[in-house]
């Protein structure tokens, strides 16, 4: 188990692909915001890519091991320490019972930080996923951000422990960072020309736009949209801004929300409808770059995409987390 | 001696709560940020008096940049 030392900024746990099957019900699937980070820590300790981990925005997270186990650190560099001494990261790594584990804050690229354990984390499965929607208080740990003192249990694992120690990645399989993140998109349903001007279009797909700082698990709202890209004056019986729209479902996980003069790119625990204009959806394959977007200083620039391209790109992305990716 | 208290993440300072000349111990609460749509409290490291106030509400800050310097013993 792991003791809760300092919460940090917003520590949860997270697996993947989240809470499936409930965008009827209005539930967002949540999930963990970098699927291939927390994918690849599964793959080093043993564990099912989508096993539960720790996601850690931000940084600053403190926690003492209860238990002999092996671990590993993928996502963004936070400096981690074991007992004060650097440990690396995208690589398994044995800790005993006493260690602490401290996280500096989010490195000079990316802004998400994940922790495996071998075995997993042991939270309720809630609606098929151990993952945490903070806004909804449900799933993983009681529903929940991590507070001081908190007790997280792990799962066993499946393997011996001294045969998982030491387990390094590809250097090929290391995703790579940026500060200008480029996320590939099919465009629509609400485009050209009925809704966005052609130049609205072009603009779109070739701004690099300022991620807010405002953005969070729901959503990344990007720099504001400049004038020409409404085709249409009003949003007629939708209402009176030309981003309004009769209300319809959302393109969950992905969705390019145009929220007034703002593009808001829906994603883990964002909302399932509403009555705003979407432009383009990100593909699934490239979801995992926005969480490692970081508000108020990083940039996300669009690229067309075909449905064939984004199927394609899902499959590769999948046979990264096989052991044929470790070193 | 100077030190400054950093800000510890990116975002808009949403109000420093202590003025020049305040004295202010370690852990406490000397300014907020505006990120992620929570409101983070910036802790002061050090025992000390405030010496200058480097931002003003609504000031983008990124992680590390000084917001406050003090007057440490």
């Amino acid at each position: 188990m792991l003791k809760v030392i300092n919460p940090g900024i917003e520590v949860i746990v997270e697996d993947w692909p989240g809470r499936l099957g409930y965008l009827g019900k209005g539930m967002a699937p949540s999930a963990a915001m970098d699927n291939v980070a927390l994918g690849l820590a599964n793959l080093l300790v043993g564990n099912p890519k989508g096993e539960a981990g720790i996601e850690i925005a931000g940084g600053y997270f403190e926690a003492e091991f209860g238990a002999d186990t092996v671990i590993s650190i993928t996502g963004t560099d936070m400096q981690p320490t074991i007992n004060g001494q650097p440990i690396p990261i995208w690589e398994s790594l044995k800790v005993s019972k006493g260690d602490k584990i401290k996280f500096n804050h989010f490195g000079t690229f990316g802004f998400r930080t994940y922790m495996a354990v071998a075995g997993g984390i042991d939270v309720p499965v809630y609606l098929g996923s151990k993952s945490t929607c903070i806004f909804g208080s449900y799933g993983g740990y009681q529903g929940r951000k991590l507070q001081a003192g908190d007790i997280v249990d792990f799962g066993h694992p499946t393997l011996e422990l001294d045969s998982l120690r030491g387990r390094k990645l590809k250097q090929d399989v290391i995703p790579q960072y940026a500060r200008e993140w480029v996320l590939r998109a099919v465009p629509g349903p609400n485009t050209c020309s009925d809704y966005v001007t052609e130049e609205g279009m072009d603009y779109l797909f070739n701004t690099a736009f300022k991620i807010s700082h405002s953005s969070n698990r729901s959503a990344y709202r990007l720099q504001e949209l400049k004038e020409g890209f409404f085709a249409r004056e009003d949003g007629g019986v939708g209402g009176s801004h030309p981003s309004n729209i009769v209300d319809h479902a959302y393109a969950m996980r992905g969705s390019l929300n145009i929220c007034g003069n703002t593009p808001v790119l829906l994603i883990g625990d964002g909302p399932t409808l509403g009555g705003y204009m979407c432009v383009l959806s990100v593909i699934n394959a490239d979801l995992w770059k926005v969480g490692q977007g970081t508000p108020s200083r990083d940039f996300i620039r669009f690229a067309v995409c075909s449905q064939d391209e984004a199927v394609e790109a899902r499959r590769a992305q999948r046979a990264l987390f096989d052991e044929k990716s470790l070193a | 001696m100077e030190k400054a208290v950093n800000a510890h993440m990116p975002g808009l300072v949403a109000r420093v709560v202590v003025n020049e000349g305040a004295k202010v111990t370690q852990g406490q609460e000397v300014a907020v940020i505006n990120c992620m749509k929570n409101e983070l409290s910036v802790l002061s490291p050090y025992d000390g008096t405030v010496k200058k106030i480097m931002v003003a509400e609504w000031d983008e800050v990124e992680v590390d940049m000084p917001m406050i310097i003090l007057e440490c013993e």
